[in-house]
C-alpha cells in the first residue's frame, strides 16, 4: 500500500474522484425541494445534468470516495487491498469545502459520497455521518446529497444518516450470491441485502410520519438505488432482470443501476474482454429496466429460460412486440394507455399525448408525427381511424427485415464508439 | 384579413393580442344588425371572426393587397391585462407555457406559423372552448402545436442552462456568469437561481442580448440593461477562483472512464454551442486525455 502524508487537496481530490468513477448512479433527481431562504441550495425533482465527461456520461453531483482504504479485497474493484495504487482520505471539512464551493459555482447538483471501509464498517460510516450533519447544520447546505450505506455497519449510524440524505444506496455489486463469494469474499448477500430492508421499512415509516405531521424530518425522499455489475460473471440476462424485478417489487428501489464491467485489475477470476466493456449489453439490460418502470412489462414476458438474452440487433420492445403480432394492428383513436405503451415506437411521453389529443378529434398519420412518434418503427403496428400508413404485410419476417435496417436500434455512441464486430464480444461473454 | 404588426417581445405581442381582440369587438359592433344571425346579413358585410385577424411579430417581407395592416405599440398596461386574464381564467401552467412561446427564438422557415400568430388563436380557441387549459392538449391543431413547439424549446435549452452555467467569483465577491442561449431563457434562470442562492449575490449576463439579472442579497432579482457593463471589473477574479477552478478541472477530468471514451456522445449530450460558457469544456476541449495515473484500458 502506498500511503502518502501531507498531500494537497488538488492530490487527494484527483485520486479520490478517480476511485469513484465505477460507480453509476449520478443522478440527482427524485425530490422537488425549494430552497429555504438562509441556507443555500434546492432541488428538483427531474435531476440537472452539469456536464458530461470524456466518456459521454453525465456528470451531476461531486462523486467522490471519501477514501479510498479499504480492508476489503474484492477482485473487480480498483480500490480492493491488495491493489498498487495511491491511497488517500479527505477528512469532514475538506468534503464541505468542495461541496459548497463547487455548488456556488453551480459546477455541482450536490453531493455523492462512497468510500473504501477503512479500519471497520461503522468507522467509516461514523465519518460518513459526520461529514452530512456539518454539510447540513454547519454549511446550512440545502441541495442534493447521494450517500452509500456501508454494508456491516451499525443500523444507528445507518438510520441518521439517512435522515441527512436525499438518497441512500447499497451496491448489491453481483448479480447472484455465487458470484459475489467468489470475487467478494468478505461481502456477502446477507450483509448488502440486511441494511436495503433497514431503509426501506424506515421510508415507509416516515412517509406515515410525514402524512401526520407535515414537517417531520423526511428521511431518505429519494428513495434507495442499487448497482449491478454486468459482465465480470457468466450470469444470462434473464437472471440480471430477475433479480432486478424482485428488487423493484420487494425492495421497492427507485433505480437498479448496471455497470458494464472494466477490468481494472486483471485479475485471474475475470473475464478479459477484447471487444472493451459489454456497453451494447448494458445498454439492451437499461432499455428493459425501462420497460419494467413505466412500460408495465414483466420481465417473463421479455425473456425466458429458453431465450435467457436480449436480442443484440433489435430492442426489447421490438423484439416483444415481432413474437406477439396477434395483437397488432391497434387503433391509436381507441387503444387504453398500456396498450399504447406496447406499441414500438410510442414512448410513454407520446402515449401520454395521444390520449389527451384525441379527446377532441380523431388522430391522423401526420398528427403522430407531431406528437412525437417514431413511424418508421410504429407503422407496421398500429391503424388510424381503421386505416395503416402504407400497405404492409403483418409478417414477422417481413417486419423484423424492415426494423433491422433501421439503424437507431443499435445507438449511435454505441456504433461509433469505436469496437467494431460488437455482436461476435457481446455474445462470447466467457472469460 | 387585419393583420396586427407586433414587437417581438412579450410586451408587444401581449398587446397585439389585446388590440386584435379589441378590433374584432369594435368591428362587429359596427355591423347594422349588431352582429345577428348570419342569415340576415347583407352581402360583402359578413362578421369579423378571429380567423379574420391575424398577428405577426415581424415586418412582413411582402405587403399583401387585400389586407389591412395595423401596427401594435406596446403598452404595459394592455400586455398586464391580458396577463392577468390568462391566469385567471386558464391558470399558471397555463401561463408560463404561452410565456416561454414567447421567450423563444427559432429561425422562422417558409409555411411555418408566426409566433404571435399561434399564441394570439391558441389564447382565442383556450378561452372560447369548454376544454380551457387543456386546448394545449390539441396537438393536432396547427396553433396550438406551434406553441407547444417554441414553449418547448425554450423550456429545453432553460433546462439544459441551469446545469451548464458556470458563475466566477469575482474580486467583490459577486457571482458572475455570462451565457449565450438561443432562447430568451434568462427570466427563467434568475427565477432557478434566485431560489438556489438565496444569500449570494450573482449576475446572470446574456451577452447576445446585453441583457442580465442582477441578484442581491436576500432580495429578489432584477433584470436590467446590461449595455454599459464595466468590462474591467468582471474580468477582476477573487484570490481562491483560480484555485477552485483547477480543482474543478482534475476532477473533470478523473471522473471518466477511458476505456468508455465517447467523444460523439458527449457532444451529443452537452452540445458544442455550450462549450464556450463551461470551464471544463473550453479549457480541456473535452478532455479526452485522461490524467496520466489513471488505469490503462485491459489489452
Amino acid at each position: 500500500m502506498n500511503i502518502q502524508m501531507n498531500m494537497s487537496l488538488a492530490e487527494k481530490l484527483a485520486i479520490l474522484s478517480d476511485a469513484a468513477k465505477y460507480d453509476v448512479a449520478c443522478t440527482s433527481s427524485g425530490v422537488d425541494r425549494r430552497g429555504n431562504g438562509a441556507g443555500m441550495g434546492n432541488s428538483v425533482a427531474a435531476g440537472i445534468c452539469h456536464t458530461f465527461s470524456a466518456d459521454g456520461r453525465c456528470v451531476s453531483l461531486l462523486k467522490i470516495l471519501f477514501t479510498n482504504e479499504c480492508i476489503f479485497n474484492c477482485a473487480y474493484c480498483q480500490n480492493n487491498c491488495n491493489s498498487d495504487v495511491p491511497r488517500a482520505s479527505f477528512t469532514p471539512d475538506e468534503v464541505c469545502e468542495l461541496t459548497m464551493e463547487f455548488y456556488r459555482r453551480n459546477y455541482i447538483e450536490g453531493l455523492f459520497l462512497s468510500s473504501g471501509i477503512m479500519v471497520s464498517p461503522n468507522y467509516t460510516m461514523g465519518l460518513i455521518y459526520q461529514t452530512l450533519y456539518q454539510l447540513r447544520r454547519v454549511h446550512q447546505f440545502n441541495g442534493y446529497i447521494h450517500v452509500k450505506a456501508i454494508p456491516g455497519a451499525d443500523p444507528v449510524l445507518v438510520e441518521k444518516t439517512g435522515f441527512l440524505a436525499d438518497r441512500m444506496s447499497i451496491n448489491l455489486e453481483l448479480p447472484t450470491a455465487e458470484g459475489l463469494k467468489k470475487l467478494a469474499p468478505y461481502k456477502s448477500r446477507h450483509t448488502i441485502l440486511k441494511p436495503m430492508r433497514q431503509i426501506q421499512n424506515r421510508i415507509t415509516e416516515n412517509k406515515n410520519e410525514v402524512a401526520l405531521y407535515r414537517k417531520a424530518p423526511r428521511f431518505v425522499p429519494a428513495g434507495q438505488s442499487t448497482q449491478m455489475i454486468i459482465g465480470a460473471t457468466p450470469e444470462h440476462d434473464y437472471e440480471i432482470m430477475r433479480v432486478a424485478e424482485s428488487l423493484y417489487q420487494k425492495f421497492d428501489l427507485k433505480r437498479v443501476f448496471y455497470s458494464a464491467f472494466v477490468n481494472v485489475n486483471q485479475d485471474a477470476n475475470l473475464p478479459v474482454l477484447p471487444g472493451g466493456p459489454p456497453l451494447l449489453r448494458e445498454h439492451r439490460l437499461y432499455q428493459a429496466d425501462w420497460l419494467l418502470r413505466y412500460y408495465d412489462f414483466t420481465v417473463d414476458e421479455l425473456l425466458s429460460e429458453e431465450r435467457p438474452d436480449f436480442n443484440i440487433y433489435l430492442d426489447p420492445k421490438c423484439d416483444w412486440a415481432l413474437r406477439h403480432l396477434e395483437c397488432f394492428p391497434i387503433e391509436i383513436n381507441r387503444a387504453d394507455y398500456r396498450t399504447l405503451l406496447r406499441v414500438p415506437g410510442i414512448g410513454a411521453k407520446s402515449a401520454q399525448r395521444i390520449v389527451k389529443a384525441r379527446r377532441t378529434a380523431a388522430l391522423g398519420f401526420s398528427d403522430l408525427k407531431k406528437i412525437g412518434v417514431v413511424l418508421k418503427r410504429a407503422l407496421y403496428f398500429i391503424t388510424c381511424s381503421g386505416k395503416m400508413m402504407y400497405r404492409t404485410k403483418l409478417d414477422e419476417d417481413y417486419i423484423c427485415r424492415n426494423l433491422i435496417g433501421d439503424r437507431t436500434q443499435i445507438p449511435r455512441e454505441i456504433r461509433e464508439a469505436g469496437y467494431k464486430q460488437l455482436s461476435l464480444f457481446d455474445i462470447g461473454m466467457e472469460p | 384579413m387585419y393583420t396586427f404588426i407586433c414587437e417581438d417581445s412579450p410586451n408587444g405581442i401581449f398587446s397585439g393580442v389585446y388590440d386584435a381582440w379589441a378590433f374584432k369587438i369594435q368591428q362587429n359592433k359596427q355591423m347594422p344588425d349588431g352582429g345577428g344571425q348570419s342569415g340576415s346579413r347583407a352581402a360583402g358585410q359578413t362578421r369579423c371572426t378571429h380567423d379574420d385577424i391575424r398577428l405577426t411579430s415581424r415586418e412582413p417581407d411582402n405587403y399583401e393587397l387585400f389586407s389591412q395592416y395595423f401596427p401594435v405599440t406596446p403598452s404595459a398596461e394592455k400586455s398586464d391585462k391580458v396577463a392577468r386574464t390568462l391566469c385567471a381564467r386558464l391558470g399558471t401552467e397555463f401561463y408560463e407555457t404561452v410565456m416561454n412561446a414567447l421567450l423563444a427564438v427559432i429561425p422562422e422557415r417558409k409555411g411555418e406559423i408566426d409566433k404571435a400568430d399561434a399564441i394570439y388563436h391558441t389564447v382565442v380557441l383556450a378561452l372560447s372552448s369548454p376544454a380551457g387549459a387543456n386546448t394545449l392538449h390539441r396537438l393536432n391543431h396547427p396553433h396550438v402545436h406551434r406553441v407547444f413547439t417554441l414553449s418547448r424549446a425554450t423550456a429545453n435549452e432553460a433546462h439544459h442552462l441551469l446545469g451548464f452555467l458556470r458563475f466566477r467569483e469575482l474580486e467583490n465577491g459577486v457571482l458572475f456568469s455570462t451565457i449565450h442561449p438561443k432562447n430568451n431563457a434568462l427570466p427563467i434562470l434568475a427565477e432557478h437561481f434566485t431560489d438556489r442562492l438565496p444569500q449570494e449575490n450573482f449576475i446572470i449576463y446574456d451577452e447576445n442580448r446585453r441583457q442580465a439579472a442582477v441578484h442581491a442579497a436576500g432580495k429578489n432579482f432584477m433584470l436590467a440593461d446590461a449595455s454599459d457593463l464595466d468590462e474591467a471589473m468582471i474580468k477582476r477574479e477573487s484570490c481562491r477562483e483560480a484555485e477552485y477552478q483547477s480543482l474543478w478541472l482534475a476532477f473533470f477530468e478523473n471522473i471518466a472512464i477511458r476505456a468508455r471514451v465517447n467523444p460523439k456522445l458527449q457532444a451529443q449530450n452537452i452540445p458544442k454551442r455550450f462549450w464556450r460558457d463551461t470551464i471544463e469544456l473550453s479549457r480541456t476541449g473535452g478532455g479526452h486525455f485522461p490524467p496520466s495515473h489513471a488505469p490503462l484500458p485491459p489489452e
